[in-house]
């Protein structure tokens, strides 16, 4: 046991203390950084705060007042003007004071017709502006919780007929839940999945197998980077993930979170169940792979396959949200491959009989222990073999190696 | 009791037979030649003992027994194929090679670092691998095999790559060794070095074994009758009961007829009154006995 411990910190460690990991772990959050950035600058270049009149000569708005405005507003409302005549308001965006007018048709309460004179620099954002201030003063008056109710809408419940399971449209969290976490279980195997198949063809290239597989057992072996790969896979998307949040706290006007604390504990946990076998499975036949293989790169090709069928489930996330009792939601939720995305996923819809998760998670542990077994023997066999593949004929031929 | 007895180890890959009933044993306190040409089969039969492969029929009892996790722990390995792990610091490679062998990362530090010392390369240790020489990586790859101090020392071809002091170095090292009583196989096609450092040699030709036993033992099996013989005076051109001479210097070396004996010869010298200052059985070398017994065998095959 303590040198399935040493081959685990060892692989931990060489991969961690890399510099090509702490690049990889900054390339994420740089690239999502940048593309805040670009999308920034772009809705930034066609904003214009500066002032925007309005005609409104019927008289519609009593009073008219400012929207007021979130204090943390990166681009805040436009200021709005009242002209009483079009000539003057005119004049003014000529002298470019103004950058655009709206003018309120005398129908404007039964047929909303408003007219727009813009001029060359007036921003995307006036319409929706306006709309804004329009809304807010035509309620002026009205008790604030109506005010608010008008402005946020629903909030749609939709229960199981047996009542057991309801779903609200603002808990949008909870759908979406299944699908992040299902996009960062991808990304997990893939990175750790590649960091084993990197370290295993690397045992490969570095002639370093007859040492070790003298040293320790081949499951001591396997299991031990199984297992480190799989915290290094975890640490890249934990420290991400932080990332993510510290965003977060920098921009929550710009992500409404929803009601986290909806969701269901049970369903988190059902996640952790389906991933960490799935995850050991995968990660392990990726190493399989990697001992067959006789160069990264070839291994690399053969693993991207293994990720074809984990999101099967996305495409057909319909068929499960709608009919998540259906023929194609059973089979995706019990098919060992594609379980980790769609059980969750099917959780949120429909109450999973308990069998069947017993089986789906069940069926997945065996399948890890069974890759583990596997990545060990095809190791043993592979190792010896420099510039050779292996036939996953010779793996499964019961004499010629020793199968500890 | 012999640290490592084969008996009758068979391996076939498919249709080829690597090792064919091949058996011998390995005492404490000795250094063992497993000799044979490129393909004989002795790294197969290497692979055997150390239990990375399964003999298809036969035994192997390594320290009394089964090879277990256990006695991993007491073996030392320099195999063919050598490695290290490039990406890493010298030190720390070795260190961890070494508590993969059972032994505690301090006392692991502490002998690593004794041996970086022997072995020349303390400057080097907080270097990659990568960046050291091909003649440093062997070195570094033998203190792998010699640090946590391991009752059987399996090494192949151990002086390639290593410079004449460093060979030096080596073979004393190995010496030092035997004497403590650690067993050592050596695997290699360099014959002067077994004919230097070996007690007892096996030689392996097409997965069989062809000759078994101590060196001096091996080379009074393959002696001809000849002599070799040292003398200031020139010899004559016929002398009684000699087939063929041979001469380099003042050394000669004489081939006698079948029924001559070389007391007769000796008598013959004497009486023609040629000065003798060496007169001694004409040994075979190991090279010659490789070469001839490979031979012998190819032209079987």
């Amino acid at each position: 046991m303590k040198k399935f411990w040493l081959i685990f910190s060892q692989e931990y460690k060489r991969h961690v203390l890399r510099r090509r990991f702490i690049f990889a772990i900054l390339s994420m959050p740089i690239f999502v950084g940048f593309i805040a950035l670009v999308s920034f600058l772009s809705v930034r270049m066609q904003y214009n705060g500066s002032t925007v009149g309005y005609i409104d000569s019927y008289s519609i708005l009593s009073n008219p007042q400012p929207v007021p405005e979130k204090v943390s507003s990166l681009l805040p409302s436009a200021n709005f003007v009242a002209y009483s005549s079009e000539v003057a308001a005119r004049s003014d965006l000529n002298s470019e004071k103004i950058q655009a007018y709206f003018i309120l048709s005398k129908d404007y309460l039964s047929n909303g017709e408003v007219t727009l004179m813009k001029g060359k620099k007036a921003g995307s954002n006036i319409e929706s502006d306006f709309g804004s201030f329009l809304k807010y003063n035509l309620l002026a008056g009205q008790p604030a919780k109506v005010i608010n109710r008008l402005t946020l809408g629903n909030n749609l419940i939709v229960r199981s007929a047996d009542g057991t399971r309801e779903l609200a449209a603002n808990n949008w969290m909870a759908i979406a839940m299944p699908f992040i976490a299902g996009i960062l279980f991808i990304i997990a195997v893939n990175i750790s999945g590649g960091y084993l198949l990197q370290a295993v063809v690397e045992e490969k290239e570095n002639r370093t197998m007859e040492i070790l597989i003298t040293s320790v057992s081949p499951s001591q072996l396997m299991g031990g980077k199984v297992i480190a790969d799989l915290l290094v896979g975890l640490t890249e998307l934990t420290i991400w993930i932080g990332f993510f949040l510290i965003a977060l706290r920098f921009v929550p006007q710009w992500v409404s979170v929803g009601q986290t604390s909806n969701i269901d504990a049970s369903s988190v946990l059902l996640m952790v169940a389906t991933f960490l076998p799935a995850f050991v499975m995968i990660a392990a036949a990726m190493g399989a792979i990697g001992a067959t293989a006789t160069e990264a790169r070839e291994a690399q090709q053969i693993a991207g396959l293994f990720t074809l069928p984990i999101v099967v489930p996305f495409w057909f996330s319909s068929a499960i949200m709608f009919n998540p009792n259906g023929p194609i939601a059973l089979g995706l939720s019990m098919f060992p491959l594609t379980a980790p995305i769609a059980l969750p996923l099917r959780a949120v819809f429909t109450n999973i009989p308990l069998w069947q998760i017993v089986v789906t998670i069940g069926l997945l542990c065996a399948l890890a222990a069974f890759s583990v077994w596997l990545a060990g023997r095809v190791f043993r066999i592979g190792m010896l073999r420099y510039g050779k593949k292996v036939s996953f004929r010779e793996v499964f031929r019961p004499q010629s190696f020793q199968g500890k | 009791m012999p640290s490592i007895i084969v008996q009758n180890i068979v391996k076939n890959f498919g249709s080829y037979i690597a090792v064919d009933d091949v058996s011998f044993s390995v005492e404490a306190g000795e250094i063992f030649g497993l000799l044979g040409p490129n393909g004989a089969g002795k790294t197969t039969s290497i692979r055997i003992i150390l239990d990375i492969f399964k003999p298809d029929s036969g035994t192997v009892s390594i320290l009394g027994g089964p090879m277990s996790e256990e006695k991993k722990n007491n073996i030392g390995y320099l195999p063919e194929e050598r490695g290290l792990y490039q990406d890493i610091p010298l030190e720390r490679c070795l260190v961890y090679l070494a508590t993969l062998k059972g032994m505690e990362n301090s006392l692991a530090q502490e002998r690593v670092n004794k041996y970086l010392v022997r072995f020349d390369l303390i400057e080097w240790r907080k270097k990659k691998v990568k960046e050291l020489s091909k003649g440093m990586q062997q070195k570094a790859q033998l203190i792998t095999t010699l640090v946590h101090q391991p009752q059987i020392i399996v090494i192949d071809e151990p002086f390639s790559a290593l410079d004449p002091v460093n060979t030096q170095m080596v073979k004393d090292l190995l010496r030092e060794e035997r004497d403590s009583g650690k067993t050592i196989i050596m695997c290699t096609h360099q014959m002067h070095q077994v004919e230097e450092l070996c007690d007892r040699l096996v030689l392996i030709d097409h997965g069989q074994s062809m000759l078994y036993g101590t060196l001096h033992d091996v080379r009074k099996q393959f002696a001809k009758p000849a002599v070799a013989l040292s003398t200031p005076d020139p010899l004559p051109a016929l002398i009684p009961g000699v087939d063929s001479i041979k001469q380099e210097n003042s050394d000669y070396t004489l081939h006698l007829l079948p029924g001559h004996s070389t007391q007769e010869l000796l008598q013959t010298l004497v009486k023609a009154n040629i000065h003798i200052e060496k007169f001694e059985i004409a040994m075979p070398t190991l090279d010659e006995i490789f070469i001839d017994v490979v031979q012998k065998q190819g032209a079987v095959q």
